[in-house]
């Protein structure tokens, strides 16, 4: 019996586990693997193998049952997820329905969740730019939360890292406020937004409209055909899981690299309960799990634990893992865990018209979905009534017109058409919002999911500084679109709650200093440093680039420093 | 279109529902076409709609929307893809045109000949630009059946791959693309 017991803890036992097989999550697993680490990664969902579980990938619109629309059942029983973009019929199999996974709203939050392998790496709109200086200083200068542990030269070659193998299409632009990387092929602007693009140029010192830096493989590698994945169709498809490999996803990419290295275990259905820490080893040994079929609660033990289940989930798990040297959260000295929760401000956009460039048109679709201006308020200095600043998506559009006037063959003539609209353009502002206090998740007092564990009560909000800069938005992109000759320029704002960004980050902060801060310069808990927490938990603050990327350079970082602290103590 | 297709087509369109045996061409059936999960229709008015929807898009030289199941399609994007409201809406509206037929007519919506039932909804149509306000539930229910008609067409198969070719797999994104070879595809 006695025999038994130490075989079953040997088979439980591992050099590594990561808690999350999403985007961060499958870096960590990864490297850990490629490093020759016995590595376990656990996934709360079902396990998503790449291709095999794609079962929408090849269908055209009308072998959907409802041609892509989502049935009113569905929508009326998942409000939350109803909103979010990417929730169509093709791709709602992928996402966390609001009744399976309920959370607490102190505020209103719209919390999009996919849990499977691959996490929400499968969902993305796979818009990747590297953060610069400008935001990694900016909590200093700008005198809010607190000053980053680290700066881009730290993190510049873990981009390259993550870049060379995820493929990353973009142009070297040479701007300062964001940072050229290994690029792949961009994927071109069309004539209107190259338009546009000039224009800003000439006529506004420091704004500039450049190729949206996407995380598709416009001209695979050695690296990316390795993986199994091929170059990009153009399908624009994405969310259904692409049957090419074309865009980054942990499913088509580092999970199976983990995987074939024979070094790798992967564990769906297992919702982390809880990190175990022993008081007198002074470190954490393990995690709890719950099977989430059989509720069994299981132990794994590992020398290192990688933290990767998502943003508010990494908070929550640190939260519901206390002990008695850590009653409010394991490494929770400082009491900022859960806190200096931060997002981005989704709630405006920009439409209008071009008459113009009508000999021109596109063909095919566009991956990277046009042009992107990176942020050119207070880069350099304070310049306005509010901190920070914000990116802006733009993109021309030229499509047939479909018109359904008439009956009988009137209409029929009328719908096949080929007759070509003027130009449409947009633009989208991504605005950087500022973590405070009172911005926080916590664990409900009462509430508990079917697997024991507490629910998370989430308290995020907007502010004034997140109201001036949409108000300076919409001005500011009135006024280029203006000066550019656009027409029937529309802004149009909407209240939505946070979280429909799916930009949630904080509550478990980088910092220099244990009393204010969560996580050192490596990622790892001041206070428990077999702890790595390299998704969007770790954010300091949250610039106004998407922030995927970042925490896919932290995760190789983060374990490139596990592993060399190992070396130097078996040294 | 091949029956095997035919088949096939009307299996991915109807999902769980049954296909109830019937004519479609039986003027004094009083079958119902399909059953429905949450719509009640009787078959005289599943007819009515299945006649609308061929008034809509009739068959020409081109397929029409009872070769292509438009109206099944219709039926199942309003059984699933409505709320309770719309589809009480979608009733009363039903009756609203049932009733303002019958008084033209004198006789049934189905009825009627091809002439007449074109000239009908001919009228709606003239209506919905006058923006007419008297008859706004049959108007209402008059463009539901030809959205959701409308909609099924041009994503039905027959339309993406013979009229407007839909591509799953481009291959290409040409950013500078000619817009006259596009008008010209």
């Amino acid at each position: 019996m006695a025999n038994l017991n130490i075989d079953s803890i040997k088979d439980r036992t591992f050099d590594a586990i990561v808690i999350g097989s999403g985007m961060s999550g499958g870096w960590a697993a990864k490297e850990l693997a490629e490093k020759g680490l016995k590595t376990l990664i656990l996934e709360r969902g079902r396990d998503v193998k790449h291709l095999k579980d794609y079962p929408t990938t090849n269908l055209y619109p009308w072998e959907f049952p409802h041609h892509g629309v989502v049935p009113s059942a569905v929508q009326e029983a998942n409000p939350i997820v109803n909103r979010c973009y990417a929730f169509g019929e093709d791709a709602m199999h992928f996402f966390v329905k609001d009744a399976e996974h309920p959370y607490v709203q102190d505020k209103p939050f719209d919390w999009i969740r996919g849990y499977q392998t691959g996490g929400k790496s499968l969902l993305w709109a796979r818009q990747t730019q590297r953060w610069s200086n400008f935001d990694f200083e900016g909590p200093a200068r700008d005198g809010f939360a607190v000053d980053w542990p680290i700066r881009y030269n730290d993190i510049a070659p873990w981009y390259s890292h993550v870049e060379k193998f995820a493929g990353i299409s973009g142009n070297k632009d040479g701007l300062a406020e964001l940072p050229d990387g290994e690029f792949l092929p961009a994927f071109p602007l069309n004539a209107v937004e190259n338009y546009f693009s000039k224009h800003v140029k000439d006529k506004y010192k420091g704004r500039h409209v450049i190729s949206a830096r996407c995380a598709h493989l416009s001209k695979p590698n050695q690296i990316h055909l390795d993986q199994g994945r091929g170059q990009c169709q153009e399908r624009t498809l994405c969310q259904r899981g692409c049957p090419f490999g074309g865009y980054f996803s942990a499913n088509s990419s580092t999970i199976p690299w983990a995987l074939k290295t024979g070094n790798c275990t992967l564990r769906p259905f297992s919702v982390v309960h809880s990190i175990i820490y022993d008081e007198k080893k002074g470190k954490a040994v393990g995690v709890k799990v719950i099977d989430t079929n059989t509720k069994e609660a299981i132990e794994y033990f590992a020398d290192v634990i990688f933290l990767n289940a998502a943003a508010l989930n990494s908070n929550l798990v640190l939260l519901n893992s206390t002990s008695g040297r850590f009653p409010n959260g394991l490494g929770n000295d400082s009491g900022t865990l859960g806190k200096y929760v931060a997002f981005h401000n989704y709630s405006a956009h920009i439409s209008a018209e071009y008459d113009g460039y009508k000999e021109w048109a596109t063909d095919g679709r566009n991956p990277a979905g046009g042009g992107y201006i990176p942020r050119f308020r207070n880069v350099y200095k304070q310049e306005t009534d509010f901190l920070r600043g914000y990116a802006a998506g733009f993109g021309a559009y030229r499509n047939n017109t479909r018109n359904s006037e008439g009956i009988g063959a009137d209409l029929k003539h009328n719908l096949a058409k080929k007759e070509l609209g003027g130009w449409s353009v947009g633009s989208h502002m991504m605005g950087e919002t500022i973590p405070k206090e009172s911005s926080y998740v916590m664990l409900d007092k009462d509430k508990k999911d079917q697997w024991g564990v507490p629910l998370l009560k989430i308290s995020v909000d907007y502010d004034d500084n997140d109201a001036k800069m949409k108000k300076d938005y919409i001005e500011q992109m009135t006024e280029m679109f203006t000066s550019a000759g656009f027409t029937n320029i529309q802004a149009h704002t909407d209240t939505r709650a946070p979280g429909l960004d799916i930009h949630e980050m904080g509550g478990v902060r980088m910092g220099n200093d244990p009393k204010t801060s969560m996580l050192d310069k490596w990622s790892r808990l001041h206070a428990c440093k077999n702890v790595y927490v390299t998704d969007g938990a770790s954010m300091t603050s949250t610039s106004c680039q998407n922030p995927s990327l970042t925490y896919m350079a932290f995760a190789a970082r983060a374990v490139d420093h596990w592993v060399n602290e190992k070396k130097k103590l078996n040294a | 279109m091949n029956r095997r297709i035919a088949i096939r087509n009307m299996a991915l369109i109807l999902g769980s529902a049954a296909v109830l045996p019937s004519c479609l061409g039986d003027k004094n059936n009083s079958k119902p076409i399909v059953e429905l999960k949450h719509l009640q229709l009787n078959g005289d008015e599943q007819q009515l709609v299945a006649n609308l929807a061929e008034t809509i898009l009739p068959k020409t030289d081109t397929p029409g929307a009872k070769d292509l199941n438009l109206h099944l399609f219709a039926f199942k994007m309003i059984d699933d893809c409505m709320n309770k409201q719309q589809q009480d809406d979608f009733k009363a509206g039903l009756k609203a045109f049932a009733d303002a037929a019958d008084a033209k007519y004198k006789k049934s919506f189905n009825d009627c000949t091809v002439a007449e039932r074109t000239a009908f909804v001919n009228e709606a149509e003239k209506d919905i630009k006058d923006k007419a306000k008297d008859d706004a539930k049959m108007l209402t229910f008059y463009q539901t059946v030809k959205q959701q008609t409308v909609f099924g067409y041009t994503t039905s198969q027959y339309f993406m791959t013979k009229q407007v070719v839909y591509e799953l797999v481009p291959g290409r994104y040409n950013a500078m693309y000619p817009a006259a070879k596009k008008e010209a595809v």
